[in-house]
């Protein structure tokens, strides 16, 4: 018996043939080498039968000898089922766009929500998220993380102290908190202000409270510079005192620095890799071989396709190589009395008001030894020395 | 004189040789399962068809099939295969 897959795969018709001289046919079609099956009486003078396609053509002129009139009732097979196919592809084209537009929609950045902020900051925060690729209809993939986004925040606008992103499906939350909120009006007990530390007065800005000091005056810590009882005598009253008692002080600074140090810096060299994970499986699709690197900081960022809520084992990843160089830094001793210096001005600095000044600075004492250059510094600064003292009721008068 | 010459010697051959006569002397070889199937090899070509009738044309002679639902399931120039419900199987020879 023949296998009926491979006829199936080629393609059959079924035949109708009538006439008188069916037999005759038959018997012409076998002889000719054509290959029919299930051949079927049809009442009279009529059978039905299979045959391949390819010899669908080849019938008509035995029909036309054999006289009989043929007719081709079904047509069955591959080919027939493919051109089906083609003509429904559609559906499996439209269920497929479908699937890739749900795809491509959940990935996409649907809204941007800011909470905290004013409206001024806000538009600057959308403008730096901009330049980031996080704005409304781009695609996730190549905006930058969530980290890095609050990391690029928070140092470039100035406005904000803190900023919290978070991705919530397609949606980027953020919560701002923001340094120059309104000011609080300040309700202030009564008080005196005092000295914070020895200081010889320079200045004074008193906007309430007699002041019982005056410029140039030496103050000890704890003395009394404004005074909250204001008034005659007898008919005194206590007010929150309150200005700024600019003082000279003096700090010490003292600044060891070595010579000789080694640290590692970024050479500025970089690799990126793209690549799509599935599973454990990765594709990489930009960015080949391994980077020529000796030393390098990897950094990796993974993004997950999402569909609709769900995450999927696929994922973008992106990775950036960074070169990294270890650098020996060399002072000469003149170069590293000035790099001690530099410190210690900073060390100054970073432990004062941001409103103090340095008036000026005097080395005490420099040496060199073990490689090492200790140096120390003497500053004049100039700096608020208020401090405010509560006026406790009942030991004041 | 020729033919029947040359049928004797067929007919000696295969009786003293073993040959199988099939081959020898061009005789149909039939197969059949039961009622159901019927495998006729060696025909000559159809003469009739129909559900209930089958005719063969064999080298010397007929052969009539009948019965009921006759489907030709495969047809070759020498060998067929009948399927259906088969009530007889009738060898019809000119010569008797």
């Amino acid at each position: 018996m023949k296998n009926q897959w491979i006829e199936f795969y080629r393609g059959l018709v079924t035949v109708k043939a009538s006439g008188k001289g069916i037999e005759r046919f038959i018997n012409a079609l076998t002889r000719s080498g054509i290959n029919i099956w299930n051949v079927k009486n049809h009442g009279t003078q009529s059978v039905t039968f299979k045959m391949k396609v390819e010899d669908a053509k080849k019938i008509r002129s035995h029909a036309r000898n054999s006289d009989c009139r043929i007719e081709f009732l079904q047509r069955a097979g591959a080919p027939f089922l493919m051109k089906r196919l083609l003509k429904n592809s559609g559906f499996a084209a439209g269920a497929l766009a479908f699937f890739a537009v749900i795809l491509l929609l959940s990935n996409m950045v649907w809204g941007i929500e800011i909470k905290g902020a004013n409206p001024a900051t806000e538009y600057q925060i959308i403008k730096e998220l901009d330049k980031m690729g996080v704005k409304k209809g781009k695609l996730q993939f190549f905006a930058d993380n969530v980290e890095s986004i609050q990391r690029t925040l928070s140092n470039n606008i100035e406005a904000i102290t803190w900023v919290g992103v978070e991705l919530k499906g397609t949606t980027y939350h953020l919560q701002v908190v923001e340094k120059n909120e309104p000011e609080k009006p300040e309700y202030l007990s009564p008080r005196h202000l005092v000295a914070k530390k020895k200081a010889v007065i320079v200045e004074m800005f008193v906007e309430e409270g007699r002041p019982v000091v005056d410029i140039h005056d030496h103050v000890q810590p704890g003395q009394l510079l404004v005074s909250g009882i204001i008034g005659k005598e007898g008919q005194t009253e206590t007010v929150p005192s309150k200005g700024e008692v600019f003082g000279e002080t003096w700090y010490k600074s003292e600044v060891i620095l070595p010579l000789k140090s080694t640290f590692k810096v970024f050479s500025g060299n970089e690799k990126v890799k793209h690549a799509i994970t599935i599973g454990n499986l990765e594709i990489p699709i930009w960015g080949f071989g391994k980077p020529e690197f000796e030393e390098y900081e990897l950094e990796e960022n993974e993004k997950a396709v999402k569909f609709l809520k769900w995450k999927l084992p696929v994922s973008y990843v992106n990775k950036t190589f960074r070169e990294r160089e270890q650098v020996t830094r060399i002072y000469s001793n003149k170069e590293a009395f000035e790099a001690a210096k530099d410190l210690a001005r900073k060390k100054i600095k970073s432990s004062l008001d941001e409103n103090a000044k340095v008036k000026g600075e005097k080395v005490l004492h420099q040496s060199i030894d073990n490689g090492k250059v200790t140096i120390a510094i003497h500053f004049q600064i100039i700096e608020n020395i208020a401090e405010g003292q509560p006026i406790i009721q009942g030991d004041s008068e | 004189m020729a033919k029947t010459w040359g049928q004797f010697v067929r007919g000696w051959m295969t009786k003293n040789m073993e040959l199988p006569q099939d081959v020898m002397m061009d005789l149909p070889r039939i197969t059949m399962i039961g009622q159901i199937h019927i495998y006729i090899e060696n025909h000559r070509g159809l003469l009739a068809f129909s559900d209930k009738e089958l005719r063969l044309l064999l080298k010397q002679g007929q052969l009539l099939i009948r019965g009921k639902a006759f489907v030709i399931k495969t047809i070759l120039p020498e060998e067929i295969l009948l399927e259906g419900k088969i009530d007889s199987v009738t060898y019809i020879t000119d010569t008797d």
